[in-house]
């Protein structure tokens, strides 16, 4: 079969390829040009306005970036980020899902509005959640004071300890949602009979949740997973909208550092140097996390 | 332990999450209610119920003009995106070469690119090209950016559809274009309702691209807007008026949401557990 196919194919002529023209030159012309070209600006001082005037200055960004500790400390930030968007996702996303699988009424609400969040904008959620952390009359700070506690301390976005926290936990609390879809998607997949199977074979609730569920939907994991570090690599919007990168340098995130550097200092060299290590610190990560889960999969 | 208490505690549970959930937006809903400069607790909800809140923020946000903006930028990029994405992909699951699988891993490497990190060539290759700075310029990164997933996606469905079915036209003498258009893109319906939608609500919400690469504050998306009120955020006699304007952002999904709600939740479980 697979000799038949390699030879010219009538019904599938290689004129076909034609079909990838506009894709692939949007794509090369509007991504992979521009990322190839950061190699090239991150060796100048270029400063994104004058065109002519720019120098070549070797290394000296990308030293300047490791001496200045900026690099390292958002690596630093956006694994954290990453960690605890991933864990925090994914455990609730999972028990919400195999909680509202079963047969329950008002199952539908719940889904629901488990999901309504999600369907919001990141600058409208950054607002909300201004709101629910602003010290004094916030939401928190409010529901501190009625049980008569004292919330005068309370200053979640404005304290190094807890502003990245806050910050990734309204990027949980918006996608949440997302990921208990998909892993209800997964789970509806397992065959009903299986787990009447285990049932008779006298497994207990969750020795089925563990033994039988949990494995057959481990594609489901894996691609949860992928999905949700992917976007904590990406975190840029609740830097952005919530803490402009403070207070100090405790929110800052690979991609905000990178916008600030670009837009704020206006140093495009710099901001292009620091976007070459954060595309080899994704790419790394990328494939470090590829290579793991297909092992995971399968082992189960 | 009995049925009956294990019940109760995933009821517990489910409520105390969807309370969690939903309680932000609550209190949002009720102080858009309240006039502007109404101080009084926002824990005592819909104490009161006027539309100045709404008034304000409708004629500061140039609401229907942005609306408009919106509607065009996502309906437009979302309708060239699944055009050509579904395009690119026929040739990428039909032949069986190392062209195809080569371009098929080409465009997933898109995925983990983050577009932030790239915005300064990319503002730098517009100029070079003299594209202006329109409503419309950031269309082409919202269709750039969501060819890797719509690609893969529709790869993946494309090969699910039956080769016999296209040699059996192509014996009737049905050229590619045809076969494509007529036969193979109507099978991949579910396929395309994903890409709208996951792809459709990424963009509608999207401020970044907008924000970098539209100047004229009459051609700002809702999401562009929305930004020119984080100095509200700062004085505290305009929140109620910042949560007018949230609402009304997010009003037309909601409404959305509310009538395809079946097509929204197939559409993001079938995107994720394909691709």
């Amino acid at each position: 079969m697979k000799k038949v196919r390699k030879t010219k194919s009538l019904v599938m002529p290689r004129r076909m390829y034609l079909f990838v023209l506009p894709a692939l030159t949007l794509f090369l012309v509007f991504w992979i040009f521009p990322v190839l070209q950061l190699f090239y600006y991150s060796i100048t001082n270029f400063n994104g306005i004058n065109y002519n005037t720019y120098k070549f200055v070797g290394m000296n960004n990308y030293i300047r970036l490791l001496k200045e500790g900026t690099l390292l400390n958002s690596i630093e930030n956006t694994l954290k980020y990453t960690f605890i968007i991933v864990l925090l996702c994914n455990l609730l996303g999972l028990l919400l899902a195999m909680l509202l699988n079963l047969k329950i009424k008002g199952k539908t609400f719940f889904r629901t509005a488990a999901y309504i969040p999600a369907l919001f904008s990141a600058i409208v959620i950054g607002y909300i959640w201004s709101y629910v952390y602003m010290p004094e009359n916030g939401m928190i700070a409010s529901l501190v004071n009625l049980f008569g506690m004292d919330s005068s301390k309370l200053n979640i976005l404005g304290n190094f300890k807890t502003a990245l926290f806050g910050i990734s936990i309204v990027d949980v609390w918006k996608n949440v949602g997302t990921t208990m879809i998909i892993y209800l998607a997964g789970l509806q997949t397992v065959d009903d009979s299986l787990l009447e199977a285990g049932r008779i074979d006298g497994c207990s609730e969750w020795g089925i949740i563990r033994r039988i569920k949990i494995p057959l939907i481990s594609a489901t994991i894996t691609i949860n997973v992928v999905l949700t570090v992917i976007s904590g690599l990406k975190a840029f919007d609740y830097s952005f909208i919530m803490t402009n990168g403070g207070p100090g340098k405790s929110t800052n995130t690979l991609m905000y550092t990178i916008y600030k550097i670009a837009f704020t200092d206006q140093m495009m060299g710099k901001a292009s140097a620091f976007s070459v290590v954060s595309f080899i610190v994704i790419i790394l990560i990328t494939i470090a996390m590829l290579v793991v889960l297909n092992k995971k999969e399968v082992e189960l | 332990m009995s049925k009956k208490i294990s019940r109760g505690i995933i009821y517990l549970f489910l409520i105390c999450y969807v309370v969690t959930s939903v309680s932000p937006l609550i209190i949002v809903l009720s102080s858009s209610f309240r006039s502007v400069g109404n101080m009084k607790s926002p824990l005592m909800l819909f104490n009161e119920f006027k539309l100045e809140s709404y008034l304000r923020a409708f004629t500061n946000m140039n609401y229907p003009g942005e609306l408009l903006n919106s509607v065009l930028t996502t309906g437009g990029s979302v309708l060239v995106v699944v055009i050509i994405a579904s395009m690119a992909s026929y040739p990428i699951s039909r032949i069986k070469s190392k062209l195809s699988r080569f371009l098929y891993y080409f465009f997933i490497a898109g995925l983990v690119i983050p577009a932030q990190m790239v915005i300064v060539p990319i503002a730098q290759t517009f100029g070079r090209l003299n594209i202006p700075n329109t409503r419309f310029t950031p269309m082409i990164m919202f269709i750039t950016c969501s060819l890797p997933f719509s690609t893969f996606l529709f790869a993946g469905f494309i090969k699910s559809v039956p080769v016999e079915v296209e040699e059996s036209a192509f014996l009737d003498g049905a050229g590619l274009l045809k076969r494509f258009s007529i036969m193979v893109f109507p099978l991949l319906k579910p396929a395309t309702v994903s890409v709208i939608i996951t792809q459709g609500l990424w963009i509608w919400n999207d401020y970044f691209f907008p924000m970098v690469f539209v100047s004229k504050s009459s051609q700002y998306s809702l999401p562009v807007g929305m930004i020119q009120f984080l100095g509200d955020r700062e004085n505290p006699a305009q929140w109620n008026v910042l949560f007018a304007a949230c609402i009304l952002c997010v009003l037309p999904l909601i409404l959305l949401f509310a009538f395809l709600q079946k097509q929204f939740i197939n559409g993001i479980a079938a995107g994720a557990v394909k691709g």
